[in-house]
């Protein structure tokens, strides 16, 4: 019903347009014309085309079509908002094919910032406005990770993950837990990660505290304003945007050694370590490559080798892969990515509409990754007098299996743990692994992704608001939104019993099935008063908000499916009864309660100023801890309004602007809502216990769970800025430049206390505090040669440095693990003084050269030549806990983007690269590949040539032993570090317009044509696969930088596109 | 004119309608704040009989080394890091690199403060601790228990904590001392808590029952018969030597059962029928497929299991020594070497295998190549995870195969559902009871009596129908094999003769060594030594003769020294003295020579 009124207004509003345009367009014609705009090359509808010096003119028609009589001597003046006035001479023409270029420095351009919109010139706090089409340049799933170099001061970190989040942080490591921004689609919270790119009309990142404190205490983290698209006053408009294209794995992979080499390594190693060398796979004394590693070191003909005698469990018979397996391009495959998108939309006087459906899909490189969404908008919005009605909805829906990333223990990881030795299946066709003796511990890892193919994640969600808006008493606004996000997730998975491995082999298998829901819910009101009058500007806002957010979810899982695992068999009725377990998945319900104001005043275009101020009221603290407020003011000076500067031409506008703001942050205590209250909890594994001796029963046990901190509140975080934005050159350059400083105060920080206060998880308490100073700089040339050739230059920088200014009282360090591995401790040490994220262990000075050398130098426990030699860094003469200290920090010097958009006639090309400079990574890859004796995996293909022993002196690697000590693989140390450093040419995109009045006949506004391709090249240093790496856990900033075996991001991508204008 | 009033008047309806919703905004209920804890429940529930109960048996639950703070493979009730492997019962086992940062550096005593293996036991102990504290200060707050149920719950209580506290008594020596009425939890170690253990060991024996409603539960022999060992750790042999007589005269278990001897091979099954039988003094409960994903059988030993599809499948951690099977090694007379075990050729050596006699005690203890393993056959060479393992396997906590998936986990959602069994962690078990009090006898009574005791234990071994069988099949049902005619090697052990406990010095080696036999691998040997060390160095000579010999076997070993005078215990976690310093006056003092 809805629909029908829509459609059928628009109707009456596209016939009463029609009859606008043919009325103005009712004189008598002796020039014709058409305007298109340079940036989508579609008509411009109600341009204004006046001859020059003369009230005489019209206004475009739905084809960007125009008609009137001129002189040849006139000129005409062709205007359109959002595009710079265009000028052409008549003279013998008749038929005008005009282009209008967009406006480079829209300075009166209306952005969304906090609950209000300004116009970009009258911005006095650090508003990053995103370039959408830029953003889109990268075919992605993920908008989030689109991000990455748009902006200056956000600094996104992706993987090549289908679905996978990104790391986002903005102005550096704000907190030492989950540092994703604010989000705010329409007004209302949201999360970029679903939603459809296509969709967004604008996105601003809002950096400071002057312009994010009006959202008080979710700011802290910086504030990211999407705005969706709408329906446009004008004829229904049908769009398509479509790509398809294919993801192409890395060359190289990890390097790893080949099957002899392997066998040589082992050999070295143990003949190193004064042992007869042996193994069961290639003999004793001598080893020699077998036929078979299963039986053990077989040669062709042995006793059960004939397949006869083939045995799943008991003879099951694997070859040797004499060459070596390639696992990296056994798992990682040529993969397609496309994604279809339609949007309709229009409007007409009082109501317009917008109508999207997307279609993504894309397979993950990695074998049986993938993510699969179908996406709908509706956007309406609807007058009635001085009442605005609409609704913003979206829904979407995917299928995404969840893949850990970044972590040892999945299939990436064991690509370089598996020796290739292993060939992928056994001569049945069944999978090979190291249930063959003497090779390690990993697991297949085709067996492992060809085993998920059934696992499943489906994800709905639905966001959006739907809001009323009054005009009344001349100079005010109401406005009341509710909105929020319901979020329904499902999957199961199925571990099948892997007999292929060395360990588990007998294990039963099992089957989990999860299922869950979040809502979120937002309510705001707000009034805004609004009043201009002589020199003054006065814009006053007040408004309330009020959010509850609630989950809950569950799990069940069963084993020992006998009779069979067919996928359509397996259920949690089907398995083992006794085997049955369920638990709770997620349980939460907090709320937070506010009040927030805003004015904005102008004097004269000239001088700006504004205010904030929001009180929030939280559920997570205790009631007199509970209301936290955020003031900010910022103030700005537009400098090229002074009368001074009027006559310096090539200053089109100057703004000093500076400000001064606090923001909080409850994302640190987010997992723990109820900090206020010590609490008691009954777990099974935790506190049950079997006290009648029965071997298979429990009693209820409860415990101490946690402990309660009535006087913890809010993180602040405090953000002073001073910038200036500088339009220069005619509009042909626009800068932007600030500096910050950004002192985060009572970081949230779990209390550590003395293991003799018991085991109650402590409570988070306000101590620490980080400090980050920065410069956001970015510029954009906008360029011509001439009428046909022009370009854009865009450059972002960011540097920032972050410092570690306190700890709570008296706390000297806090080391934290990193969930990738704790296999050899801790990398990192959060300590005054020293960055977040800061390297923390035995810095290597070398290899012990000989034995000279190591009794020339400190004591060191295990010493001996060929081991690592560390650094005393306390000077006593022996290497003991005191001498480990900080060898690097992963937070880059500076990070950047470089866009170039270039547009010669009909065809248009964009360049697009990222940067990182100076951030130290390690490379824990090299823990299981450059040593031997690390569960007897695979080893790095140099192993040899640049391993220790007496006649190579200056190895890179250390000698080859059994032994795991002090001295090699037994602690973190910098041996692991390398520079992470790169240049990335993150697209490039070459495009063709149709000329437009070829495709008229076919009721065709518009196509264009392009081939994208991604990651072309990658400049680095760094020796893994990827030198960009995402955090293990997304929701912890405590350690990063990382490489466990990341998905890695720089895939090489090819598509082709398209897009169509009905 | 007509519809603009409407529009008007409209507008002002809304209008009227958003002050009235902004309105109800602004007064919004406090309570919309008030967000009431979900899945969790606050101190006031629990302050009646059912809640205190429920503490306690989260008291009891830790006594497992799983779960609660650092609780897992570093901190378990067997004590298989530090009381076994660290004595030289066994290797760490596995891949070299595996456990290389924490459990090696114990093994080779490369040792510091900021091992986490070491410091695993400090903070689930103290956890534990508090847990009981817990108890305490709850059960103060419970209106509706009478004062009989009162009196047991808190004796209860307090021997749990007794038990905490003796743990970290034996491990880490000086540690702070924190009970239900310390609320500064920053107190010095610089005191000696034995007193208090003893405090809590005699409230516990004064008050608690002779039966228990639940075998699990300690009962008053249990309390004494902790008290009995808290003074024979201390050296006070009088006082202990009433204990230990009574306690062998009169004791039962708390299921009733007079103490006694059970067939050996019973105090390592996890058959609900065999387990918390006459010998079981006091012992951490397990239990399997009972809905807690795996988390409460002998979760913390599950990586001592063989490697690839034997029992358990994983990890081939805590491989029995070379060292430990010599030292089963018995003369003509059916008697240990003391001395001279390492001489000769080494037990199970394919190339040179010791061919004399062995106490049958040896395979019962642990798995060696070509002997009968319960019923897994004999063990295979891919079950030995590394060459640096040496030649044999645990068997002490493993089970057979006719009880996997009954007294084994099934439950999925865990990775290692097979190694975890329903088998209890023996506390402390008659047999070691004995040779204690034979300890105290050599000390302060009667060696007739102390030779008595061990002949005990040693008969207990000599009984054949207990030993290891060829030929036959298992019957896990009865721990026995069920032909008994070709033992599975050479055995021959006989009791002590009478009069030969004379000799003090002879006496006290022969209890000695029968302890480091009938417990091995059971978490005992590091302490026994320590105590028995006396500073005379003799459990630094012992340890490092250890790694010297056992060094060619396993190259790991290598570069391996005990420091007398300070790794008899082992330190101070570093973390918990960085924290203390933090908190003021940094009143903990870290152990000497660390």
């Amino acid at each position: 019903m809805l629909h029908y009124l829509l459609i059928k207004k628009l109707k009456i509003g596209i016939t009463l347009l029609l009859l606008f345009c043919a009325g103005v367009a009712w004189a008598q014609s002796n020039v014709k014309g058409t305007v298109t705009g340079s940036d989508d090359k579609l008509p411009v509808i109600g341009a204004s085309v006046k001859i020059k010096g003369t009230s005489v003119g019209v206004v475009t028609d739905l084809n960007g079509g125009f008609t009137l009589s001129a002189k040849p001597a006139d000129v005409l003046v062709v205007t359109y908002i959002g595009y710079q006035p265009y000028e052409v001479a008549v003279s013998s023409q008749t038929n005008l094919n005009i282009i209008l270029t967009k406006t480079s420095t829209a300075l009166s351009e209306v952005v969304v910032t906090g609950y209000t919109s300004q116009r970009k010139q009258d911005i006095t706090g650090s508003v990053a406005v995103v370039n959408v089409t830029s953003l889109k340049s990268v075919p992605s799933g993920s908008t989030e990770s689109l991000l990455q170099g748009q902006a200056a001061g956000v600094s996104v970190v992706n993987s090549g993950n289908p679905g996978g989040g990104s790391q986002i942080n903005i102005r550096g490591i704000s907190t030492i837990s989950n540092s994703s921004p604010l989000v705010l689609i329409d007004g209302v919270p949201g999360n970029l990660h679903d939603i459809n790119v296509n969709d967004i009309e604008s996105m601003q990142v809002l950096k400071d505290a002057g312009s994010a404190s009006i959202y008080g205490v979710r700011g802290s983290n910086g504030v990211v304003i999407v705005t969706t698209k709408k329906g446009k006053k004008g004829k229904v408009n049908i769009t398509y945007d479509g790509y398809y294209g294919t993801q192409v794995p890395l060359a190289d992979g990890f390097k790893l050694a080949g099957t002899q080499t392997y066998m040589e390594a082992i050999f070295q190693m143990q003949k190193n370590s004064g042992i007869n060398p042996s193994s069961q796979q290639f003999g004793t004394g001598t080893f020699t490559i077998p036929d078979y590693i299963l039986p053990a070191g077989a040669k062709e003909g042995a006793p059960n080798t004939d397949p006869s005698t083939y045995n799943l469990n008991s003879n099951q018979i694997m070859r040797a892969n004499k060459v070596g397996t390639d696992w990296f391009h056994e798992i990682f495959k040529t993969a397609p990515i496309q994604s279809h998108n339609i949007t309709a939309s229009g409007g007409a006087e009082k109501s317009n509409f917008l109508f999207s459906l997307n279609y993504f899909d894309q397979q993950g490189t990695l074998i049986n990754t993938y993510l699969k969404r179908y996406s709908l908008r509706a956007n309406s919005d609807l007058k009635i007098g001085h009442v605005r009605i609409g609704e913003n909805a979206y829904a979407f829906f995917k299928d995404n299996p969840i893949v850990g990333n970044q972590n040892e223990g999945n299939a990436i990881a064991y690509s370089y743990r598996e020796p290739g030795i292993i060939p992928v299946y056994d001569i049945m066709g069944n999978f090979a692994g190291s249930k063959a003796p003497g090779l390690g511990n990993s697991q297949n890892p085709v067996a492992n992704q060809m085993r998920s193919k059934d696992n499943q994640g489906y994800n709905w969600q639905m966001n959006g608001n739907a809001f009323a808006e009054v005009d009344f008493a001349k100079y005010f606004v109401a406005r009341t939104s509710i909105g929020g996000n319901v979020d329904n997730y499902y999957y199961y998975y199925f571990s099948p019993t892997a007999y292929e491995n060395a360990e588990g082999n007998t294990s039963p298998n099992s089957f989990t099935e999860v299922s869950g829901f979040r809502y979120s819910r937002t309510w705001t009101n707000t009034l805004t008063f609004n009043r201009k009058f002589d020199k003054h500007d006065v814009k006053v806002l007040v408004g309330t908000e009020n959010i509850k957010n609630y989950a809950r979810g569950q799990f069940g899982t069963r084993g020992n499916y006998t009779l069979s695992t067919d996928p359509d068999y397996v259920n949690l009725n089907t398995g083992s009864p006794s085997t049955a377990t369920n638990g709770v998945q997620q349980l939460y319900s907090n709320t937070l309660n506010s009040y927030f104001a805003r004015v904005d005043y102008t004097f004269n275009d000239k001088y700006l100023l504004s205010g904030t101020l929001r009180r929030d009221g939280s559920s997570f603290f205790a009631p007199d801890k509970r209301w936290g407020t955020f003031p900010s003011v910022t103030a700005g000076w537009r400098i090229s309004k002074e009368s001074f500067l009027k006559n310096v031409t090539w200053i089109d506008d100057l703004k000093l602007r500076g400000g001064y703001g606090v923001l909080g942050s409850l994302s640190g205590v987010s997992n723990q809502a109820n900090n206020a209250f010590s609490l008691f909890a009954a777990s099974p594994s935790n506190s049950y216990y079997d006290i009648k001796g029965t071997g298979n029963s429990t009693v209820l046990g409860t415990y101490k769970s946690q402990l309660g901190n009535l006087s913890t509140t809010w993180e602040s975080d405090g953000i002073a800025n001073l910038g200036f934005d500088a339009t220069l050159f005619n509009n042909k350059l626009d800068v932007s430049f600030e500096v910050y400083k950004k002192s985060i105060t009572g970081l949230l920080f779990r209390q550590n206390n003395l293991a003799a206060s018991g085991g109650a998880a402590a409570p988070y308490v306000n101590g620490g505090n980080i400090e980050n100073r920065g410069i956001d700089f970015s510029t954009t040339y906008h360029g011509s040669v001439n009428n046909d050739f022009k370009f854009d230059i865009g450059l972002n920088l960011s540097t920032y440095s972050n410092k570690v200014v306190s700890l709570p009282s008296g706390l000297k360090y806090q080391d934290f693990n990193s969930s990738g591995s704790t296999r050899i401790g801790s990398f990192v040490r959060l300590q005054q003084g020293q960055p977040v994220g800061a390297f923390f262990g035995y810095k290597v000075a070398g290899l012990f050269r000989d034995a000279a050398d190591v009794s020339s130098s400190p004591t060191q426990s295990a010493a001996a030549p060929g081991r690592f030699k560390y650094e005393d860094v306390n000077g006593d003469g022996v290497i003991t806990d005191a001498d480990r200290t900080f060898f690097g920090n992963p937070n880059p010097k500076f990070t950047g983007g470089f866009n170039l958009n270039a547009s010669y006639k009909q065809f248009d090309f964009n360049a697009f690269l990222y940067g990182s400079y100076g951030n130290k990574v390690i490379n824990y890859v090299k823990y299981w590949t450059n040593f031997p004796q690390v569960f007897g995996g695979n080893v790095s293909a140099d192993i040899i040539s640049n391993s220790w022993s007496p006649t190579n002196l200056d190895a890179k690697i250390p000698k080859l032993e059994t032994s795991a000590n002090f001295s090699n693989t037994g602690v973190f140390n910098s041996f692991y570090m390398e520079d992470g450093s790169y240049l990335r040419l993150k697209s490039l995109t070459l495009g063709y317009t149709v000329p437009a009045n070829r495709l008229k006949k076919y009721g065709i506004n518009k196509i264009r044509v392009y081939v994208l391709a991604t990651n072309l090249f990658t400049i680095t240093k760094y020796s893994g696969l990827d030198p960009e790496l995402q955090n293990s856990n997304l929701n912890d900033n405590t350690s990063f930088g990382i490489d466990f075996g990341n998905y890695p991001a720089n895939q090489k991508n090819y598509n082709i596109g398209v897009n169509v204008t009905f | 004119m007509n519809y603009k009033i409407n529009n008007m008047k409209r507008s002002i309806k809304f209008t009227a309608l958003m002050g009235i919703a902004l309105l109800s905004v602004l007064s919004c209920k406090k309570s919309y704040l008030d967000q009431k804890p979900l899945g969790v429940l606050s101190a006031d529930v629990l302050a009646n009989e059912q809640g205190v109960q429920s503490l306690l048996v989260g008291a009891y639950s830790l006594l497992d080394g799983y779960g609660g703070n650092s609780g897992g493979t570093r901190s378990p009730a067997s004590n298989w890091v530090i009381g076994s492997m660290a004595a030289g019962d066994a290797y760490k086992g596995s891949s070299p690199s595996d456990g290389a940062a924490d459990v090696q550096p114990i093994q080779v005593f490369n040792l510091t403060p900021s091992n986490t293996a070491a410091s695993a036991k400090y903070l689930l102990m103290y956890d534990a601790v508090q847990r009981c504290n817990d108890v305490l200060r709850t059960l103060a707050l419970a209106k509706d228990i009478s004062a009989d149920k009162t009196k047991q719950i808190m004796a209860e209580a307090r021997f749990l904590r007794g038990f905490y506290y003796f743990e970290l008594k034996k491990i880490y020596n000086k540690v702070p001392y924190i009970d239900e009425t310390v609320t500064d939890f920053n107190q010095p170690n610089d005191k000696d808590i034995w007193p208090n253990i003893e405090a809590d060991f005699k409230f516990a024996a004064d008050n608690l029952p002779a039966v228990q409603i639940d075998r699990g539960r300690a009962n008053s022999w249990a309390a004494m018969a902790y008290l009995a060992k808290a003074y024979l750790y201390q050296k006070k042999y009088t006082d202990a030597k009433p204990l230990f007589t009574n306690l062998i005269a009169n004791g039962v278990t708390a299921g009733g059962q007079k103490y006694a001897l059970i067939p050996f091979q019973q105090n390592f099954s996890p058959q609900a029928t065999q387990k918390n039988g006459a010998e079981s003094i006091f012992a951490a409960q397990a239990s399997v497929n009972d809905g807690s994903v795996a988390s409460n059988g002998n979760r913390p030993d599950n990586l001592n299991f063989p490697y690839n599809g034997g029992p358990g499948g994983c990890c081939g951690y805590f491989p029995p020594s070379q060292t430990i099977a010599n030292s089963f090694k018995t003369d003509a007379n059916g008697l240990p070497l003391f001395d001279s075990f390492n001489t000769g050729n080494d037990v199970s050596d394919p190339a040179k295998p010791y061919t004399g006699t062995l106490d049958p005690r040896i395979d019962l203890t642990m798995a060696r190549p070509n002997i009968p393993y319960l019923d897994w056959g004999t063990p295979s060479p891919a079950w030995v995870r590394d060459p640096t393992n040496g030649r044999f396997l645990p068997r002490k906590n493993v089970y057979s195969l006719s009880e996997k998936g009954v007294n084994t986990s099934t439950e999925s959602g865990y990775w290692g559902a097979t190694s975890i069994t329903s088998n209890n962690v023996n506390l402390l078990r008659f047999g070691d009871l004995l040779l204690m009090a034979a300890e105290v006898e050599m000390e302060a009574g009667s060696p007739e009596l102390a030779l008595d005791y061990v002949n005990r234990v040693r008969t207990r071994a000599a009984d054949p129908t207990g030993w290891v069988y060829k030929g036959s099949t298992y019957d896990a049902t009865k721990s026995k094999y069920n032909v008994q005619t070709t033992p599975a090697d050479n055995y021959l052990i006989k009791p002590y003769p009478t009069g030969s406990f004379a000799d003090k010095a002879y006496a006290l080696k022969a209890i000695h060594f029968e302890r480091k036999i009938e417990l091995a691998e059971e978490g005992h040997r590091y302490f026994d030594l320590a105590r028995w060390d006396n500073g005379t160095g003799s459990m630094a000579n012992e340890i490092n003769a250890f790694l010297l010999y056992d060094v060619k076997v396993n190259s790991t070993l290598s570069g391996g020294r005990f420091v007398k005078g300070t790794h008899e215990h082992m330190p101070i976690p570093q973390s918990q003295i960085d924290l203390s310093a933090s908190q003021g006056n940094g009143v903990l003092k870290q152990n000497p020579g660390y």
